[in-house]
Order: structure tokens, then C-alpha cells, then sequence
């Protein structure tokens, strides 16, 4: 009796474990197809290699940055310094070297992006798979909030809120960009889950007795995840930008160099009238070609993993 | 229409509008919390930080603004003044009615947006329209990659590229235009109230160059992008080879085919991307000093007034909860394929 219950939980763990291998295997499949895909679309292949680019700045930036960046006390430089070999972009009106700054900002920059873009994916994923999935007045009672979150136009429930919270550091930031841009991921995840509720093999799953649970983590789930990734590429782009222009309207975040913040800076202390072209259009570029190089990648999967588009 | 059509068209209508109520009192709520849980005393905004200040005045302020009240009386008194357009004096500008103030804003903001958005549309619907004719060729990669370029701008820095390349004689030569790059002052030299004479509507119109322009360029992407795909969709589909093989010429099977079915992901379009338009407009009246409702609501985030916050804030979402119920008639009453639910 005993050993008999012993074999069969060995046999099970036996059968888990094959079962984990071949759901890695398919996974590992899925995701050389996608890359494949990926990088025949012109979109996405532009895309991947200016986000390899700035992904190597992120990584090494302080490293090749020829001088330290501590934004916490003032420049080491003298201010106004022309472009020169020592400064290639010269210095600004706190004296610290703009080339400098621009390779720490990647940092900073990048992970305000995704950080904000991953929280706004799962509340908005989350709301979505609730509202659609338990339908009814909760669904309702959802929905209502997600339109007035949609109504007032991001940016000035961005500003309200930071305004409410008073100082703003790196962490507060992403918080305030991820909490405020979940609305328009959930409303598209409710969509998808409205239309998948309805298909046969839902249907014989719940046919068969599988919880609400299961056929959510099995079936619904895996089959809104491709929706929910190529979009929360999209959020990235965009959280960047809000970070950008939260900053400029003196929301910055404190003793961090972004690229929104040396904006910010920049345009406070007129860097045009002072000459310092660099401060203030440096920074803009590379928010402009990080933020293309989400937004071509996202583009890119959405057209690979949305199969209504692949057809065409 | 059958009498069942019109009848499940009315319950809709219904429908539809108490969600239009619900949706505005939602707003309403959403910022009277934020606002009034905003840190910073707004008193010490409005008398000078003097330690030798009469209490009184403060008394007075405390008073004339309600500022004692409790939360839920004060919910109540804002509800009641905000439905009834009774919108108090601002905190700053104790002179002006709030109501004056946004409304004369929003006659600039409207100005602003309505150009741009006109631009917008042509721009964008030209160029989605011929990219999606000769897909995958040379125009459509280009346009499409400078419509994304454009796209991923921060809207303020273009903004500001744009006054200083304006500004300024570039490189030296004598013949670029200069444009003006910031209004605030010159229309106010025109004073308060505008006049219907032609010095007036000149130098309105050379101010809302640049910022019209900006919030053009930066949004003609997603007009041109949705307007692309729609057509790419109903090229594939059999009535346009049936077009062709009928003989028609490529300019007609455009418009009278291709056009029409491509119409309505296009107004669908235009509703959404009216929150994003005004988040454009308010940054594009920071920077070129602009006299509208976005500049208004900056400043009165920087100086903590909180009677014109509050009210501003509504008139942005209620501009946006319209926008999409105009939509939303407009898409029944284009496309017959719509379900009346």
C-alpha cells in the first residue's frame, strides 16, 4: 500500500516534469519564431538595433562616461565651457560635462520607461481580466472608473497627482507614471477577454468543471499575453516621454540625471540664449531615437504576435 | 429604420448618456479629491510671507474662500457651483471671475487646437492615404518612419526647437521668417477683449503659426498610420478588384470605395486622440507663452490656485467625455454595421 502511493507520486512528478520540459521547449520554439519574425520586418529589426545601442549605454554608460557624474553636489567643471577635446559638448551652468550626463542619463532614462510601462501593464492587465472576466455590475462599476481615468488627459492627472505627493524622487516617478497609464491597457485586455470568453474551447473547459481560476491561468491568460507584451513595448515609449515632459513642467525627480531632467534644466537656464546648444538638443535626440526604437519594436510585435494582423 | 431600429437606437441614446453623467461626476470627484488633498497652504501663496501680518487678512481669505469648512460641505458646495457655473474668484487674480478666466482661455486653447487638428487631419489623412496606394514602396517607409519620428518627439522640445530655429537668423540668412515665438504679451497688448479688426486677427493668426504647426507635425503620425491601415484593409477586399476589373480609375476606386469604408476607424481615431491633442496643447502653451487653458492649468499648479484648478481641470474632461459621445453618434450614424446594444 504503502509503496504503491510511492510510485504513483513519483510517476506524477515524473509526468509534471516532462510536462515543464515541453512547455519550455514550445516556449523556447515560440520565442526563436518571434525573433525570426522580428528580424525580417524592417520595423523591428531598426528598432532591436537602436535598442541594442542604447542598452549598451545603460549598461556601460558610467563606464565610458569620461568624467563622474554625481548629481547630488554641484558641477567639478568650470560652467559654460565650450566643446573642446577635454568636453566634447562642453559644460553647463552647473559645470558638469554634458557628454557625461547624457551616458548616465541612459540609465535612469531606460528603467523610468520600463519600470512605469511593466506597472501600468499588470494594473491595467489585471483590471481588464477582472472586468471582462466577472462581467455584470463589477464590470460596470469598473468601466466607469476607466473612462474618467481615460477622460482627464494623462498628463494633468499626472501633474495633479504629483502634485499631491510634493517631492519626487526616481522610485516616486515611475510609481506616479505607472499608476496613472493603466486605462487604456485594461480596456484593450478587457476587449480581448471579452472575445475569448466566448469561444468553444472555453466553453468545453468549463463544461469539463475547471475553476474560474484555472481557465483564467490557462487558457485566457496565455492567449492575451502577446497583446498585453507588444503593448507594454508601446508603454515604454510613452513613459518616457511622460517622464520627459513631467520633468519640464518642473516635476522632476531629485538628485538623478535623466534625460527629461537635463531638458528641464536646460530650458529653465535658456541654454539657447547662453549658447549651450548641445544641453538642450542632446538630450531631445536621443529621447526622440530611444522612443522610436520602442515604438518600431512595439509596432513590430504587434504585427508578428496579433494574429487578426499576421494574415495580411 | 424599423421601429424595433429606433427604439433600441433610443435605449442606447440613454444608455450612452448616463454614461456621459456618470463619466463627468466621476471627474468631478476624482479631482476635487486630488486637488484638496494637495500639500501646501494656499494662504501662504496669497499674502506676503510677512511675520508682522495682520491676522485679519488671513481671517478674511479664510473666510471669502470657505477655506474652514468641512470636507464633505465643501464636496457638496463644489458639486452644486460646478453644475451651476457659479465657478467663485481665483485665489491669485481675486479681480477676475473664474468662469471670465476660462472662458476666455478656452475661446485660445479652441483657436489652437482646431487649426492644428485641421492640419492634422490633412496632413496625416494625404500621406496614410498615399503610403497605403503604394504599399511597401519607397514613399511608404519613408513616411511612415518620419510619421513615427515625429511621433516619439517630447512635444516641448520640438516646440522649443522650432521658436529658437525661428527666432533667430539660422546661419546667417537674411531671408528666413522670422516668427513670433511667444504671444502672451503681445496679445494682451491688444487688451482682454478681442476686436473684430484687421491689425488683431493678423497678429492672432502670425502667433498661432509656430504652435499650430508643432502640434501638427508632432501628431500627424497617428491620423496617417490608422488612415494607412484601414485603407491597406479594404484594398485586399474583392469589391476593389471588382472595381478595377469594371475599369476604374485608381483616383475614383479611392474615393468611392476605399475612402468611405476607411472613414470610420478614422472618427473613432480622432475622439481618442482628443485627450492626447489637449496634452499636446497644454505643452505647446508653456512654451510659447500661449494664453490658454493649459497655461492657466501650469500656473495654477505652480501658484496653488485652487479655484481655477478645479474648474479647469472639469473643463478638460468634459471637452474629452463629448468628444467621444460625438464620436460615438457620428460612428451610427457612418456605419450602418454598428450593433445597437
Amino acid at each position: 500500500m504503502m509503496q504503491s502511493s510511492n510510485r504513483k507520486a513519483k510517476e506524477a512528478s515524473r509526468i509534471r516534469a516532462e510536462v515543464r520540459r515541453e512547455k519550455l521547449r514550445l516556449l523556447i520554439f515560440r520565442s526563436k519564431r518571434v525573433t525570426r519574425a522580428l528580424l525580417k520586418n524592417p520595423m523591428g529589426l531598426a528598432g532591436t538595433i537602436i535598442l541594442i545601442f542604447f542598452s549598451v549605454i545603460a549598461a556601460f554608460g558610467p563606464y565610458l562616461a569620461p568624467y563622474e557624474v554625481d548629481a547630488t553636489r554641484s558641477g567639478l567643471f568650470e560652467p559654460y565651457l565650450p566643446s573642446s577635446s577635454e568636453h566634447w559638448m562642453g559644460t553647463d551652468v552647473f559645470g558638469y560635462d554634458i557628454f557625461s550626463m547624457l551616458l548616465y542619463g541612459a540609465r535612469t532614462s531606460i528603467l523610468v520607461g520600463m519600470f512605469a510601462a511593466v506597472i501600468a501593464s499588470v494594473v491595467g492587465a489585471a483590471v481588464g481580466l477582472y472586468s471582462g472576466y466577472a462581467g455584470g455590475w463589477k464590470d460596470e462599476v469598473l468601466m466607469r472608473i476607466n473612462d474618467v481615468m481615460l477622460s482627464i488627459p494623462w498628463l494633468v492627472l499626472m501633474i495633479l497627482v504629483a502634485g499631491l505627493i510634493g517631492t519626487i524622487s526616481l522610485t516616486v516617478i515611475i510609481l506616479i507614471i505607472g499608476l496613472t497609464g493603466w486605462s487604456a491597457t485594461a480596456r484593450l485586455v478587457r476587449a480581448q477577454v471579452l472575445s475569448l470568453r466566448e469561444r468553444q474551447y472555453i466553453e468545453r473547459a468549463r463544461a469539463i468543471g475547471s475553476g474560474d481560476l484555472h481557465i483564467i491561468k490557462t487558457h485566457i491568460l496565455p492567449n492575451s499575453f502577446p497583446l498585453v507584451f507588444a503593448n507594454t513595448i508601446l508603454t515604454v515609449a510613452i513613459s518616457i516621454l511622460s517622464e520627459a515632459t513631467l520633468s519640464f513642467l518642473h516635476m522632476r525627480p531629485y538628485g538623478t540625471v535623466t534625460w527629461g531632467t537635463m531638458l528641464s534644466y536646460a530650458y529653465d537656464n535658456s541654454a539657447f540664449q547662453l549658447g549651450l546648444h548641445y544641453w538642450i538638443v542632446m538630450p531631445g535626440l536621443c529621447i526622440v531615437f530611444l522612443v522610436l526604437g520602442f515604438t518600431l519594436l512595439g509596432f513590430a510585435l504587434d504585427e508578428i504576435l496579433n494574429p487578426r494582423l499576421r494574415k495580411r | 429604420m424599423t421601429s424595433a431600429g429606433r427604439r433600441s437606437l433610443r435605449r442606447m441614446l440613454v444608455k450612452r448618456s448616463v454614461n456621459v453623467a456618470i463619466t463627468i461626476f466621476g471627474i468631478m470627484t476624482l479631482n476635487f479629491a486630488l486637488i484638496h488633498f494637495m500639500p501646501g497652504d494656499p494662504i501662504l501663496n496669497m499674502v506676503p510671507r510677512d511675520p508682522k501680518l495682520d491676522p485679519a487678512i488671513k481671517e478674511s481669505l479664510i473666510d471669502k474662500f470657505n477655506l474652514d469648512a468641512g470636507l464633505f460641505e465643501r464636496y457638496v458646495t463644489y458639486l452644486w457651483k460646478t453644475v451651476t457655473l457659479d465657478w467663485g474668484t481665483s485665489y491669485m487674480m481675486s479681480s477676475r471671475s473664474v468662469w471670465d478666466i476660462i472662458s476666455y482661455d478656452m475661446r485660445w486653447t479652441i483657436l489652437l487646437i482646431g487649426t492644428s487638428t485641421f492640419f492634422t487631419l490633412i496632413i496625416g489623412m494625404a500621406v496614410g492615404a498615399m503610403a497605403a496606394y503604394r504599399r511597401g514602396g519607397a514613399f511608404d517607409l519613408t513616411s511612415t518612419a518620419t510619421g513615427l519620428f515625429f511621433y516619439g518627439m517630447p512635444i516641448f522640445w520640438f516646440a522649443m526647437l522650432l521658436q529658437e530655429a525661428f527666432s533667430t537668423q539660422l546661419f546667417g540668412m537674411n531671408w528666413w521668417p522670422q516668427l513670433p515665438g511667444s504671444s502672451y504679451y503681445d496679445i494682451v497688448e491688444y487688451g482682454p477683449v478681442f476686436k473684430w479688426e484687421l491689425p488683431i486677427i493678423l497678429s492672432v493668426l502670425e502667433h498661432l503659426i509656430l504652435p499650430s504647426l508643432t502640434l501638427a507635425i508632432a501628431s500627424f503620425a497617428g491620423v496617417a498610420l490608422v488612415m494607412r491601415s484601414s485603407l491597406v484593409d479594404v484594398m485586399n477586399d474583392d469589391y476593389i478588384l471588382t472595381a478595377k476589373a469594371k475599369g476604374l480609375t485608381d483616383y475614383m476606386i479611392l474615393r468611392r470605395h476605399a475612402l468611405p469604408n476607411g472613414l470610420p476607424p478614422m472618427v473613432a481615431l480622432i475622439a481618442m486622440s482628443v485627450a492626447f491633442i489637449i496634452g499636446g496643447a497644454y505643452q505647446i502653451e508653456i512654451v510659447f507663452n500661449y494664453p490658454g487653458i493649459g497655461y492657466r492649468t501650469i500656473t495654477a499648479i505652480w501658484e496653488l490656485d485652487f479655484p481655477i484648478l478645479q474648474f479647469v481641470v472639469v473643463v478638460g474632461g468634459v471637452a474629452v467625455v463629448i468628444a467621444n459621445f460625438i464620436a460615438d453618434l457620428v460612428l451610427i450614424y457612418i456605419d450602418p454595421r454598428i450593433k445597437l446594444v
